[in-house]
């Protein structure tokens, strides 16, 4: 799964815009946190010791992938995020979703296997059902053992 | 590509490994759905080992070609110890068979390191706990999830959340108890390891991967069986516990760890055959010693022949065509 997980989100095609790399990632979490951020104020939040022109460059991709807007002020730009958390993570699984479907067969058996485990729910009806089979076998070795 | 005498070696050891894998590896995935239809009438213990057999086999048998005829041959015979040409088939060959074995490492190494990091989460204010019945140690978990798993390959550990602690009978948790500590005796989590060890047969391919779920499944029976040794009782209260658990809903489990809901999709069937258990006696320790004397004895017949100079001249001359 991390596998085919990694081949997608790494995708630098236009029909994957909401593939990040771990410090765009990174930097998208400091602005959903802050809100609209100077570039400096990003580094500072970042928590590594970054350039600042690498940190400048990230917001500048961000912006041209159209996840972030910014506006000039004084001499420098502030930058905000044009989508919510949950609309880009909706975003991602809608790529992933489709990425699937439209794959091979395996790949659909796939994610409906992952899904089937990551779910971990049982049907109740089913767990009543199974329940109620213990409570007669229960009942049946208790009758025997009392004969 | 020119290449030294001891790079040759390795190329070599690499692409004789990725061909012979791919080949044996191909034939176990071929008989795969046979031999888990087989295992249907066999205990669920054998069926078991058949399986991770099955799965380690080309692995095996391959390492052990190449280190028993190829690298002999090789360092026996080959006279040129200057820089010699390497075709491209070989090379490419060389290139998967690193590519295989490297992903089977990062795999391992990737899942040793989440079931590390889950064990020291639910060391994280754990309480430990004697089981008065089994007398086994549990590391009662502080938690609200439903988690009852043995995690930890060389000293490992029974691992049970709060709240299932506290929802099980004493009836329900002794059987669960017995349970993991039947994959502990069985080296489950061991065998875990080796089966994310064991090379796929094209790099980052997954294709063994319905062997592995049968295996899983057959194991998750066998210590059923193991854990309730035929007692209608036991098999009442463990099947109880199976159900009382899955209603909690199931906590993830990392890759190297077994849990009592290993094969989520199989509850059902396995509540049946609880509730239809009968005494199962074995012969398995009589069985094991057979079989470790007989792989014993094919193990030193293949390894005699393979060092005659005739087989190691054969392997010298197939060597030397496949490399041009």
């Amino acid at each position: 799964m991390a596998i085919f997980t990694k081949s997608i989100f790494s995708r630098s095609d236009g029909a994957s815009r909401a593939a990040l790399g771990r410090l765009e990632r990174s930097v998208m979490e400091v602005l959903w946190t802050r809100g609209e951020s100077s570039v400096r104020e990003v580094a500072k939040k970042l928590g590594r010791p970054l350039a600042y022109t690498t940190v400048m460059t990230t917001l500048d991709r961000l912006y041209k992938k159209n996840l972030l807007e910014r506006r000039k002020e004084e001499r420098a730009f502030l930058y905000a995020p044009r989508v919510t958390r949950n609309d880009w993570e909706r975003r991602r699984a809608d790529e992933l979703f489709a990425e699937f479907l439209g794959g091979p067969r395996p790949s659909r058996d796939l994610l409906v296997s992952c899904f089937v485990e990551a779910a971990g729910q049982y049907d109740e009806a089913l767990l009543d059902e199974l329940e109620g089979k213990i409570r007669m076998k229960r009942k049946e070795l208790e009758r025997r053992r009392g004969r | 590509m020119i290449l030294p005498y001891a790079a040759r070696l390795v190329c070599l050891c690499f692409a004789s490994f990725f061909l012979l894998h791919g080949f044996l590896g191909l034939a176990a995935w071929m008989s795969a759905p046979a031999a888990t239809r087989a295992g249907e009438c066999m205990s669920p213990r054998t069926a078991a080992r058949m399986l991770f057999s099955l799965r380690m086999l080309p692995a095996i048998l391959a390492a052990a070609a190449v280190a028993a005829l190829c690298v002999p041959s090789y360092l026996r015979l080959e006279g040129n110890t200057a820089g010699e040409r390497v075709g491209l088939w070989c090379c490419a060959a060389a290139i998967l068979g690193l590519a295989i074995c490297a992903d089977s490492l990062v795999r391992a190494a990737r899942a040793m390191w989440i079931t590390a990091s889950h064990s020291f989460r639910c060391k994280r204010g754990a309480q430990l706990v004697q089981n008065s019945t089994t007398g086994a140690q549990i590391v009662v978990m502080d938690s609200e999830s439903s988690l009852v798993a043995l995690t930890g390959m060389i000293r490992p550990k029974i691992v049970i959340s709060r709240a299932v602690f506290g929802a099980l009978s004493s009836d329900e948790l002794d059987a669960a108890v017995e349970h993991e500590r039947a994959h502990s005796k069985s080296h489950d989590n061991f065998k875990r390891l080796l089966l994310a060890l064991a090379p796929e047969i094209f790099p980052f391919s997954r294709a063994f991967r319905a062997l592995e779920r049968s295996w899983a499944r057959y194991r998750e029976w066998a210590a059923d069986d193991e854990s309730v040794g035929g007692d209608s009782r036991r098999s009442l209260a463990l099947a109880s516990a199976l159900v009382r658990v899955a209603r909690m809903g199931t906590a993830p489990v990392p890759p190297l760890a077994s849990s009592l809901h290993d094969a989520n999709d199989e509850l059902s069937a396995r509540v049946e055959r609880l509730l239809g258990a009968k005494k199962r006696v074995e012969t398995v320790q009589r069985r094991n010693v057979m079989f470790a004397t007989a792989a014993a004895a094919i193990a030193t017949g293949c390894l005699a022949l393979a060092l005659q100079p005739f087989t190691l001249y054969s392997v010298h001359v197939l060597l030397e065509r496949f490399i041009r």
